[in-house]
């Protein structure tokens, strides 16, 4: 079922045994820059298919490569999986030179381009509006972190450590006790906090943004640090000419809470072609 | 780290090679378009059983190497290492309070005691 043999060249460019590799929907597509790029299959071109009023970014491949055990072979595998996560971007990238781009999801595949183009233009309109709204936008990757910071007493002694009305008896074990709460408390204090300044930074730059998706914050075990801690995860549709605008909040951001705020972009539009 | 490749009014242009990898597979997976394409690949399952395990197998292997052992200690980190720190601290309160009670016989670490008790059952 996953495996579709074709036995003869079709008019709509369909070879033996090969699938149509779909990477992105777009308007109007100037191939220039595409042609040169390996793709996911080297040897088949990466292509424009015009499918109706929009056109296709996509590719051949070998289809007894691009079965889900193949995927799920190549997915397992680190440095496959990265080859294709890149190649993949590659593409959506070169095709977003030329004008707004919609990125499919990495693996969609069709039989044929004929199959693509019958697809793809059933969902027409759901392109249509998807372009329109990223149209002179770029997503933006924000992510904020905060020193882990290692559990210390705090500084003062904690509220009801005045509420001594039993015998005096400073006991060791008392002082130890309120000590470990007092830890406990910090720690707790921390994450409150933390949690703010996420919630803070995320609504200020949220308001110079057309959307804002958050985005799973990554753990120690993606940061690669343990001496930050990632507290905010998102990403920001902005217009172009806002771009500035985003640098200068996180600056500002940057100063008044000593997070470090990490921009990357500008990304085409993937967080933000999804859903309408 | 990318600090800000900022071109502002330039097309979205992140360079293959030069992104980081967490952030266009956070992209390249779990976002874009998703239609029904004629060979179903399941990426979902993949990608959330193996593709997660691997990238978090690989980084816990270098920090290893580079000799960070945050997610044995640190309490942030897991709810299991928070669980586990908890009972060690509770267990550790727990005789100590036992000790200093047969200390003193009168029983003056009654309140404290209870706490690190509660403490206990919300913690696990």
């Amino acid at each position: 079922m996953t495996t579709t043999q074709h036995t003869a060249p079709t008019v709509d460019g369909t070879t033996a045994g090969t699938a149509t590799y779909v990477y992105a929907v777009c308007r109007q597509l100037a191939p220039a820059g595409l042609s040169a790029l390996p793709g996911l299959a080297e040897g088949f071109p990466v292509r424009a298919l015009r499918c109706g009023t929009l056109t296709a970014v996509v590719q051949h491949v070998p289809a007894a490569d691009f079965t889900q055990e193949a995927w799920e072979q190549r997915l397992s595998d680190r440095t496959e999986l990265e080859r294709c996560a890149r190649a993949h971007h590659e593409v959506v990238v070169a095709a977003a030179a030329g004008g707004p781009t919609a990125p499919l999801a990495l693996a969609t595949l069709y039989r044929s381009d004929e199959r693509a183009r019958e697809a793809l233009g059933q969902d027409a309109a759901r392109f249509t509006a998807v372009l329109d709204r990223i149209a002179g936008h770029a997503e933006w990757g924000v992510k904020v972190s905060l020193p882990a910071g290692s559990p210390r007493p705090p500084a003062d002694p904690p509220p009801d450590g005045a509420r001594r009305d039993a015998p005096a008896a400073p006991g060791a074990g008392r002082a130890y006790l309120e000590r470990k709460r007092g830890l406990h408390r910090a720690r707790e204090h921390r994450h409150d906090q933390a949690l703010r300044t996420a919630e803070d930074i995320d609504a200020a730059l949220s308001r110079l943004a057309t959307a804002a998706r958050r985005l799973r914050t990554h753990g120690q075990e993606l940061t690669g640090t343990a001496a930050r801690r990632q507290i905010l995860n998102a990403a920001y549709l902005l217009p172009h000419e806002r771009a500035g605008d985003l640098a200068a909040e996180a600056a500002a951001w940057r100063a008044r809470t000593g997070a470090e705020i990490e921009l990357s972009g500008p990304w085409v539009p993937y967080s933000f072609v999804g859903e309408v | 780290m990318t600090e800000l490749d900022q071109r502002p009014g330039a097309p979205p242009a992140n360079g293959p090679g030069t992104t980081n990898l967490a952030d266009i597979l956070e992209r390249v997976l779990d976002k874009g378009i998703v239609i029904a394409g004629d060979i179903k690949i399941d990426l979902l399952d993949i990608e959330l059983l193996t593709i997660r395990l691997r990238l978090f197998v690989s980084s816990v292997e270098t920090a290893r190497k580079a000799g960070i052992d945050w997610w044995e200690t640190d309490p942030a980190l897991s709810s299991r290492a928070m669980d586990s720190e908890l009972r060690a601290e509770n267990r550790e309160l727990r005789d100590r309070v036992a000790e200093l009670e047969s200390a003193d016989g009168n029983g003056n670490g009654n309140g404290s005691a209870h706490s690190a008790r509660t403490k206990d059952t919300a913690g696990t």
